[in-house]
């Protein structure tokens, strides 16, 4: 072989393993089923926000595949007080915002303070702990003080929500900070939005700070990344069978069959993957005050026929609020929900709920006919219609009202309505408890307004506790007591899916929070 | 003078008598298209009408371990998501849909027939009811639904609340267009010269003899108006479930169209044999009601 010919073959070879940019100028082609409301983190706890803001914006700290270590990232250390109340986290000190401005010890502290701000009244303030101040000590070291220990912080600090901003961004953005754009030290950059259409993103070119969980430490080996809404899913399904797409976590779970059988696509189940949908109750509306009421709508379902029927064996019963094979997880809160239809119907009369002479219940002069605020497109909307027909043979007329995506969370805000549903992703249990059931979270995320003191304290106790023992046995307590509540109907434990072109390289679902796409740092054609 | 009065308006009589004919239906059946597109249909409103009797299955019972079915056996035209039979469904949904028709057709008729005579009688009023339907044409039905739903929620009311704001102001055009006519007659003049009162005019003089003509453009306007309202239930913002709803069965059943076709097309299909029938038997109306067509 001639020297020429050996630099040829040797170039198609580096070419072919991707040593040779093979990417570039090449655009990763994404397919979402929902758009957002806006892209603010610390705004929202919607999940279909949180998936751009991981693709665009860090976090001090990055979840690993397992679903449950925190791993250095714009930290590359820290450390803690032995009383859990003071963390020191040591910044690495070569990361650069997409503006190229250099991110600091500043960014961080305006970050968690932004977040904690009153103005900005936080839906997951909660999940950066009882913050007492966070300074920066100098350009790259933070001092993240508490009022109280918080042994979840450093797993909670890998949420979305706990992103670092560029602070000069968003004093100039203002209000229109997260929907005109965001900067951010991401793998990602933003570049427009059109909502419920499109959003368009760039290669952050600085980008080398890819935590080690990736083989790719960066920048990513796409220029553009275009991420279509698709609301309808036979529009999706067609849209990947026929390779216009190379990646969606929003594959419909009805098809996923179909998919696992077509030459052209991968199917990748998230693991752990612990993702509830459930029916909450807003326990201030007279028609759901009464606890019998709420467990008799939880009882009068078949879950196992739900979970098979609607979403066709994509999805596991849910008996209790938390997964049993999550963190403390209570045993003892399976005690509290027994599927049985003649139960149901003893309850709803002791309560008073008569049947009506058109086969719905009624109490002084009131059917019990419970508005239900569900989202469009979402696995709730299907499963809200099968439990519509379950309740109608025990006299309760659920009334639907489905709302587009965009719309869903403002309209749930409002919160005129008896029932809601949403498809939660989480941790552990006390993430999960502490989300929803402590005072301090309502209206949002607390919408059943569950006002208890001595819930409250049972967080309080499991958030600061320092061994693991006081921990399991005080959100243990919480769970028993919500279960007892009958606050939620919990029906399915989901399954998370990526669908992938077998033409994409280096795809691997991440379970945080619904967003199996995470940074994407090893994909490639 | 009420003797008088009585006798004047000549013209009118006759043009109302002309719908009522019995030789009208006749002519109709003697087309045969239209005569089976009137069968069709009348088999449609009935079964929508005698629904609980005629449906097979409670159109709301689902049925989770028997899903999808496709058509046959217990079920001629098979079950949906939820296991519910689409057949009693259907019959459901064509009652809701028809009736979505018929509201918007009569309610937008009455209104949008209004304003049209009375821009016509009232010179002054012309220009600005004129332009209030000019303003009412620039707003697709479908806008107006998007705005009701936004407000009042999705639901039936937001649709029917489209549909006759839609229907008004083409409604509202035709009867200025044929009362304008009328009012250049005769007998109009006379009514005047002999102290009619306006309301005499309006109604015996001006508007009997131009309902055939509204009449004719309304049952040409029926199949445009069930398309539309299922067009508003087809994207949410019609019909909530487990309501019964041709738009929104097809909307459900197109998640399902890689594994059961039929769950979308059956509803789809019975909305295009129903507007087809319906404007079939609009255009057979019109030929034997339209005095030119008939020269």
């Amino acid at each position: 072989m001639s020297t020429k010919k050996g630099v040829l073959a040797g170039l198609a070879i580096a070419a072919a393993i991707g040593f040779a940019p093979a990417t570039q100028g090449q655009t990763l082609n994404i397919m979402r089923g929902v758009d957002a409301p806006h892209f603010d983190a610390h705004r929202t706890t919607w999940s279909p926000a949180g998936d751009i803001i991981n693709m665009v914006q860090d976090t001090l700290v990055a979840l690993d595949w397992d679903g449950k270590t925190p791993i250095p990232y714009l930290a590359q250390s820290w450390e803690v007080s032995p009383d859990g109340r003071k963390y020191t986290f040591k910044l690495r000190d070569d990361v650069r915002f997409c503006s190229g401005k250099k991110m600091t010890a500043d960014d961080v502290a305006f970050s968690i303070t932004r977040l904690r701000s009153p103005e900005i009244k936080g839906p997951f303030a909660w999940r950066a702990g009882e913050v007492k101040a966070v300074t920066a000590v100098d350009a790259h070291t933070v001092s993240y003080e508490l009022t109280e220990g918080f042994s979840d912080l450093p797993l909670q600090l890998t949420m979305f929500t706990n992103v670092i901003m560029n602070r000069e961004n968003v004093e100039t953005l203002g209000k229109d900070y997260g929907v005109q754009g965001m900067d951010g030290t991401g793998p990602w950059c933003f570049v427009n939005w059109q909502p419920r259409t499109e959003i368009n993103l760039r290669r952050n070119e600085h980008y080398k700070w890819g935590p080690k969980m990736f083989k790719n430490p960066g920048p990513v080996k796409f220029d553009r990344m275009s991420i279509k809404i698709i609301p309808e899913e036979s529009s999706r399904v067609a849209a990947m069978m026929s390779g216009r797409f190379d990646l969606t976590g929003a594959f419909p779970t009805a098809f996923l069959t179909q998919a696992k059988a077509a030459p052209m696509l991968t199917v990748q189940r998230a693991e752990p993957n612990f993702q509830l949908l459930y029916y909450g109750y807003k326990i201030t509306r007279p028609m759901v005050a009464d606890a019998r009421v709420r467990e008799a709508m939880s009882i009068a379902i078949n879950r196992a026929e739900i979970g098979k029927g609607v979403l066709l064996g994509n999805a596991e019963p849910a008996y209790t609020n938390v997964d049993p094979l999550a963190l403390d997880y209570a045993p003892k809160s399976r005690d509290f929900l027994k599927e049985d239809v003649a139960r149901a119907n003893r309850l709803l009369d002791e309560a008073g709920w008569k049947m009506g002479a058109d086969g719905i219940r009624e109490k002084d002069g009131m059917k019990l006919a419970p508005r239900v605020y569900v989202s469009a497109n979402t696995n709730s909307a299907k499963v809200a219609e099968a439990i519509q027909g379950y309740l109608r043979k025990v006299g309760v007329d659920w009334r639907l009202q489905v709302w587009d995506s965009t719309i869903a969370p403002i309209k749930m805000g409002e919160q005129d309505y008896e029932i809601w549903s949403v498809t939660v992703p989480y941790l552990t249990a006390g993430d999960l408890m502490s989300l929803y059931f402590d005072s301090r979270n309502i209206p949002t995320p607390n919408r059943m307004n569950w006002k208890n003191e001595q819930t409250d304290e049972w967080l309080r106790l499991g958030k600061t506790a320092l061994v693991p023992e006081a921990r399991t046995l005080n959100f243990g307590l919480v769970q028993e007591q919500v279960s007892r509540e009958h606050l939620w109907i919990p029906v399915l434990n989901v399954d998370m899916y990526m669908v992938t072109n077998k033409r994409l390289k280096g795809a691997r679902p991440h379970t945080l929070y619904q967003n199996v796409f995470y940074k994407g740092l090893d994909l490639s054609f | 003078m009420s003797t008088t009065i009585n006798a004047a308006p000549a013209a009118p009589a006759t043009a109302s008598s002309e719908m009522s004919r019995p030789s009208v239906l006749r002519r109709i059946m003697r087309d045969r298209v239209a005569g089976a597109a009137a069968t069709i249909l009348t088999v449609v409103v009935v079964a929508a009408l005698f629904a609980e009797w005629v449906a097979p299955y409670d159109p709301y019972a689902i049925n989770l371990l028997n899903v999808m079915a496709p058509p046959g056996g217990d079920h001629l035209l098979g079950t949906d998501s939820n296991g519910r039979d689409i057949l009693s469904r259907l019959i459901y949904g064509t009652r809701n849909t028809l009736m979505l028709g018929l509201v918007g057709v009569i309610f937008g008729g009455l209104l949008g027939g209004l304003l049209g005579i009375l821009a016509a009688f009232y010179k002054p009023l012309d220009g600005w009811i004129m332009r209030l339907v000019d303003v009412l044409l620039a707003f697709p039905a479908i806008l107006i639904g998007l705005a009701v739903a936004a407000i009042a929620g999705a639901g039936m009311t937001a649709v029917l609340i489209a549909l006759v704001v839609a229907t008004i102001p083409d409604v509202a055009r035709v009867a200025r267009g044929a009362a304008i006519g009328v009012m250049e007659q005769e007998f109009m003049e006379a009514g005047r010269a002999l102290g009619v009162s306006d309301f005499t005019l309006i109604w015996r003089y001006l508007t009997l003899n131009c309902i055939s003509t509204i009449f004719v453009f309304l049952t040409l306007r029926f199949g445009q108006i069930i398309l539309i309202g299922s067009a508003l239930s087809f994207l949410g913002m019609g019909a909530q479930p487990p309501t019964a709803e041709l738009g929104m069965m097809a909307a459900q059943g197109r998640d399902f169209l890689f594994m059961a076709p039929h769950i979308a097309t059956v509803p789809s299909l019975a909305i295009f044999v129903i507007v087809l029938c319906a404007n079939l038997l609009g255009d057979a109306i019109r030929d034997v009601l339209d005095p030119r067509l008939q020269q």
